[in-house]
């Protein structure tokens, strides 16, 4: 009896959920995590219900969720796997619900088996030890959203929590990050572990060091003997002796490196190969990497995964690129200082005159604590100040970052406010020249302001998907 | 030519969100008018002579921060502090650092974790998270030119109580403030500042950065007359467009 209300309780989710999918879906509401928060009111348990229909890839991590997600979908579609995703913004328990159960029939049979999931670092502590997932990849760990997740090692520990309650899984971790590497100490799974090799991206500047100076065990200075960016690197405690584990899927070399492309070196277990990354920053061979690491469990031939290496496209991680009136805009989001600084540091390989637009809001999926625009390095703009026209600061804390950006010692000329996503499009397309770039750095809810106008005013049709 | 000296205590441990905006603040208002200025650090196993600081800096941090510096202020760094404080230097604290400059932090089991005690106020770490917008009323920033209200954003688990020994910052406006009962925010002892402001606090309070450098001015310089007069227009447009909004909004 207990079992046959289970199940309509299931069946009940399913069908209502399907429903609410349809009816968003015609009046064009898009729907991604309505659904799923009703399947959850009727059915609590639903994720548990549907673990076993589905064989999931989790990826969770601070920066490069969603790269690492969409490379991933490569190395599925390589391998012939038909798989459901979710999309980005959908990576709450919610979203994932949605997913999962769109993917089902009204009988609730999984019309395809497979599922990627980007997913929440908060959520993944109660996602995962539901959905079981056979692979979990963790890219990273920076501060980001304090105001919501309290503290970074709280952030640690959700993903830590949900993974000691998955003993099953094959971990792909960031061998790099000491925080990362360590969820693949002192626990039973499989573990795989991608990074650079030591040395082979020396960073000169170690005081970028602000998430992870000291080891998380015993609380002494790590000791690195290289370094890629922010806590990244061959990192070792001298007293508890902590130190990066070796690598399976490790970057070797960095042969090339520009604003559009980086050319490295990736050694596998079985071999090395050279591979040329229609991706710019750093940061992207992470993600590069990561993904490299499922396509190396899904038993990819070398060419296969050279193949989707070079394949993917979507530029700078979050970065689109569209056309404009003989101007080329660069829309890249920004969300927390560490990524915003390779932004930076990618911004300094421009050689031609720019505006730069910087769009700050501070709603609940930007992070309603604007702080952390002072740990961003706006300092290096400043170099670079006879390249750009203008900067246009726009969002609801447009006011906040003309500060930031007098501070670091822009000349307050050159600061102009502009709320008006309207006015902000004609702004800076009048202020470039013909065939220069402009660049839009926005926060997540001031990208769709952005993205939404560039879409009515240009006719552009899902340049983002 | 004025000179000022800056020392940030524990720049690599205590920087949680944006802290470092006060040290560039204190040092791009003093460049703009001629002052010059100098940024020591000072962290672990450094010492920590108070005597060539003019203004001292202590910044929010993670609990696990918190934890490794604990030793190395309770050993050296803690007897200076208290000194430095008592002797009238500019000491600012945020967050994790004004908790430290208080005399202890009782824990959810109930321990007491020893501070510096240069303040007389105590922390109870509580359920709740204290987070959001705050805006604070301080009397003695009250001209004809501002209100005197300061706002910055507070994240803290921590309530803090005061003792008689030092006098509230401001009173709360908007948002928790110390514990979010008794309505006041910060503290204040001589020229010793603690509040829970981040935001960063001082690029968007300006009256707050300038009376704390005319305060370390004077400190080292008893005929100084006051400061000329910076534009302020940007960092204005932004404290009054953020409290516009922060007092606007119901929630």
């Amino acid at each position: 009896m207990k079992n046959l209300l289970k199940k309509m309780r299931l069946t009940a989710a399913i069908i209502i959920t399907k429903l609410a999918v349809i009816v968003l879906r015609l009046l064009n509401r898009g729907g991604t995590t309505f659904p799923g928060k009703i399947a959850l009111k009727i059915c609590p348990n639903i994720l548990s219900e549907l673990s076993d229909k589905f064989r999931v890839i989790m990826v969770t991590g601070t920066n490069g969720k969603t790269t690492t997600c969409r490379i991933c979908a490569g190395m599925l579609d390589k391998s012939g796997i038909k798989y459901i995703a979710n999309k980005s913004g959908a990576n709450l328990a919610s979203g994932i619900t949605t997913t999962l159960i769109d993917a089902l029939s009204l009988t609730g049979k999984a019309m395809v088996r497979t599922a990627l999931l980007e997913t929440d670092e908060a959520a993944f502590k109660t996602v995962a030890p539901k959905l079981k997932p056979e692979i979990i990849i963790v890219t990273n760990f920076f501060k980001d959203q304090l105001d919501r997740f309290g503290e970074l090692y709280s952030t640690l520990n959700y993903v830590r929590d949900g993974i000691l309650s998955s003993p099953e899984s094959t971990l792909i971790l960031n061998a790099d990050d000491s925080l990362c590497a360590s969820l693949g100490q002192g626990v039973d799974n499989p573990v795989f572990y991608f990074g650079f090799a030591d040395g082979v991206y020396p960073e000169t500047n170690f005081s970028s060091n602000n998430d992870a100076p000291y080891c998380m065990n015993c609380s002494a200075r790590y000791e690195y003997s290289s370094v890629t960016f922010a806590h990244l690197g061959h990192f070792k405690c001298p007293r508890c002796n902590y130190e990066r584990p070796e690598a399976k899927i490790e970057c070797t070399q960095v042969l090339h490196y520009d604003n559009l492309t980086s050319t490295v070196e990736i050694k596998v277990p079985d071999g090395k190969f050279a591979v040329k990354l229609a991706l710019p920053g750093l940061y992207n061979i992470y993600n590069a990497l990561a993904a490299t690491g499922l396509g190396y469990l899904l038993e990819l031939s070398e060419k296969d995964i050279i193949h989707v290496l070079e394949g993917f496209e979507t530029g700078f991680g979050r970065m689109e690129t569209v056309n404009v009136m003989d101007r080329e805009i660069k829309m890249i989001l920004v969300k927390n200082p560490t990524g915003f600084n390779q932004v930076l540091r990618y911004m300094m390989t421009q050689n031609n005159r720019c505006v730069v637009t910087l769009a700050l809001n501070d709603k609940l999926a930007d992070g309603t604590d604007i702080s952390w625009i002072w740990d961003v390095d706006f300092e290096i703009l400043s170099f670079m100040q006879n390249k750009i026209r203008f900067f246009y600061v726009s969002g609801d804390r447009a006011e906040d970052m003309a500060v930031r950006l007098k501070y670091a010692g822009i000349d307050e000329e050159l600061i102009r406010i502009e709320h008006n996503e309207n006015q902000l499009i004609d702004k800076i397309l009048a202020e470039a020249g013909e065939n220069e770039t402009i660049y839009i750095l926005p926060t997540y809810s001031a990208m769709l302001d952005i993205r939404q106008v560039l879409k009515n005013r240009f006719n552009l049709k899902d340049f983002w998907k | 030519m004025y000179k000022l000296t800056i020392c940030h205590l524990y720049p690599d441990l205590m920087n949680l969100y944006g802290d470092r905006g006060n040290i560039i603040t204190l040092s791009k208002r003093c460049e703009w008018r001629n002052i010059d200025v100098e940024t020591v650090t000072v962290s672990l196993n450094e010492e920590f002579d108070y005597e060539k600081y003019d203004i001292i800096f202590i910044g929010g941090g993670q609990d696990f921060e918190q934890t490794i510096i604990q030793d190395d202020l309770m050993r050296g760094k803690r007897q200076r502090i208290i000194d430095a404080a008592e002797e009238g230097k500019v000491i600012l604290g945020i967050c994790g650092g004004f908790q430290l400059l208080g005399k202890y932090y009782k824990t959810q089991s109930g321990s007491e974790i020893e501070c510096v005690g240069a303040l007389d106020l105590w922390t109870c770490s509580s359920e709740a998270r204290l987070t959001g917008n705050l805006v604070f009323e301080c009397d003695f920033l009250k001209s004809q030119t501002t209100d005197g209200y300061v706002v910055g954003f507070e994240n803290h688990s921590g309530k803090t109580y005061l003792g008689e020994g030092v006098k509230p910052l401001g009173k709360v406006i908007k948002g928790f403030g110390n514990n979010g009962d008794d309505g006041f925010e910060g503290a204040v002892y001589k020229n010793t500042y603690g509040t829970y402001a981040h935001g960063s606090l001082l690029p968007k309070n300006p009256a707050l950065a300038d009376h704390l450098i005319t305060l370390a001015l004077l400190n080292k310089y008893p005929e100084f007359q006051g400061l000329d007069p910076l534009d302020d227009k940007l960092e204005n447009l932004a404290r009054t467009s953020v409290i516009k909004r922060v007092l606007a909004d119901k929630s």
